[in-house]
């Protein structure tokens, strides 16, 4: 998928939405932020720092996180061993237990159903159940910025509910969002502002609200006609 | 040597075809160790562990780091071709000879009933019992242990963790050749002989031993060693010494045929 002239600025505490549908270019963005791929020209920024060529690892470290497609939770180790796999990327975190734990608290405070679950293999558990362990083992690096991508994906509609009304919390406690999304009408609902990804060009932008009725954004992401 | 086998396989994701030269060089620093120290034996192991650590790395910026964004079996290729240039070398270094390791125990048993158990089987035993105990609790327990699982199972993920994958991978690599290294000079110990192409054999057999437990499973490949053993032995005892080899492949081609997945081997892996 080739991108181009794609501009995104995501401020802090914020919830910002990118949508679009398949092939759109959505994946390849994230990609291309956490420098999983090359980049042929561009520039990303982050805070100050210049992240357009710095390797994935060292972006993660300095507080983005990535909760890529399809979850990819480690499938053979407990919830709370992925758990703490989560806090690689924070020297800080994984050498001071006590501040370990508190994360860990914090992760199974929002997520009720992962301690209950916390002795179970990754694999083992639903759908919903891994995109939220995938959710808390970002959270564990207490990122500044967490990227999300398509984390409705494959979910019911109550559970992509549920999903989103964490985002929504997780944005209260601090953490800016970064949110890919093929179920645009979800997306835009808790949003502050979204862009429109058409074949790897920014077509739209604008407020979340603004887009949602947005003739454009109705008839070609939200299934309605107008 | 099946374990350490397991471990490569697991985390980088490949078969190898180095890791019997690998064995070979750790055998033959071990052996010159301990004539050096006029036999010890502490000295000589960990002596066979660092070559093979630091001729791990080496592998590892040869065959796998050039070929990351290329298909396994080009990295796949690179080892074999290393494996020759390696094997050739030490011809050249140690002789074509081959070289008789002195028993720190001047061949001495003690007798169970009709058995014979010698001094120095009981001490790869417990050397080798002890070692697998100890990467047990690597793996489990430590960061360094919990990287090497991550990256083994989602090295995307991994990385998206803040995990640098290929120094993961440079250490998982070297970690797996040093205990190639032990075993090679524990081989030598137990066969009293070293020999420059000893490596080819014991690789193969070390590969059996890791599919019969399970590709990839830690616990596997202990399992795999220890009945592969166990049954090569039963050969030797019921048919005649020549057979044990044979045995050995037999194995391996009846374990691909009913149970490619091994003892303990997850069903479908995936390596890539």
């Amino acid at each position: 998928m080739a991108l181009k002239g794609v501009n995104i600025e995501v401020h802090e505490k914020e919830i910002v939405t990118l949508i679009g549908s398949n092939g759109a270019g959505k994946t390849t963005t994230l990609m291309g932020i956490s420098n999983l791929i090359r980049k042929r020209s561009g520039r990303i920024t982050f805070y100050d720092w210049d992240i357009t060529n710095e390797k994935p690892h060292r972006i993660v470290q300095m507080g983005l996180c990535h909760v890529p497609e399809g979850r990819q939770i480690f499938p053979y180790l407990t919830v709370e061993e992925n758990l703490r796999m989560g806090v690689f990327g924070n020297y800080h975190l994984r050498n001071k237990r006590r501040v370990l734990e508190e994360s860990l608290e914090q992760v199974y405070m929002l997520f009720p159903i992962l301690r209950e679950r916390r002795k179970q293999l990754g694999g083992t558990l639903s759908g919903g159940e891994q995109q939220m362990l995938a959710i808390g083992r970002g959270l564990m690096l207490q990122p500044k910025l967490m990227m999300l991508d398509e984390p409705s994906l494959g979910l019911a509609p109550v559970i992509v509910e549920q999903i989103f009304e964490l985002l929504l919390r997780i944005r209260e406690m601090g953490t800016t969002i970064l949110l890919i999304e093929q179920n645009a009408n979800m997306a835009l609902q808790i949003a502050d502002r979204g862009y429109v990804l058409e074949l790897g060009q920014i077509v739209l932008s604008g407020k979340a609200k603004d887009l949602a009725f947005d003739s454009r954004v109705k008839s070609a992401y939200l299934g309605l006609s107008c | 040597m099946a374990i350490g086998y397991s471990i490569i396989l697991g985390v980088v994701g490949l078969v190898t075809f180095v890791h019997g030269e690998v064995i070979v060089y750790g055998a033959f620093t071990g052996f010159y160790t301990l004539l050096l120290s006029r036999g010890n034996v502490a000295l000589a192991l960990l002596a066979g562990f660092a070559a093979s650590w630091i001729l791990g790395v080496v592998v590892n910026k040869i065959c796998y780091q050039p070929f990351q964004q290329r298909g396994r079996e080009v990295a796949l290729i690179a080892t074999i071709g290393l494996s020759i240039t390696l094997r050739s070398s030490a011809q050249v270094l140690f002789g074509t000879q081959q070289k008789f390791m002195p028993d720190m125990f001047q061949n001495r048993f003690f007798a169970l009933g009709d058995i014979r158990i010698a001094y120095t089987q009981v001490f790869v035993f417990a050397v080798v019992f002890g070692l697998c105990l100890l990467l047990q609790r690597i793996i489990t327990k430590t960061y360094f242990g919990m990287a090497l699982r991550a990256v083994s199972m989602n090295k995307k993920a991994a990385a998206l963790l803040g995990l640098d994958v290929n120094r993961a991978i440079l250490l998982g690599n070297a970690l797996a050749c040093g205990l190639g290294g032990i075993s090679g000079v524990l081989l030598g110990m137990y066969y009293n002989a070293i020999h420059p192409l000893m490596g080819a054999s014991m690789a193969m057999k070390a590969f059996t031993a890791t599919v019969f437990g399970g590709l990839g499973s830690i616990t596997g490949a202990a399992i795999g060693g220890f009945l592969l053993g166990i049954f090569e032995n039963f050969a030797v005892a019921m048919l005649s010494s020549g057979y044990r080899d044979i045995v050995a492949f037999l194995i391996l081609i009846a374990v691909l045929i009913a149970k490619p997945s091994g003892i303990m081997g997850r069903r479908g892996v995936e390596l890539s």
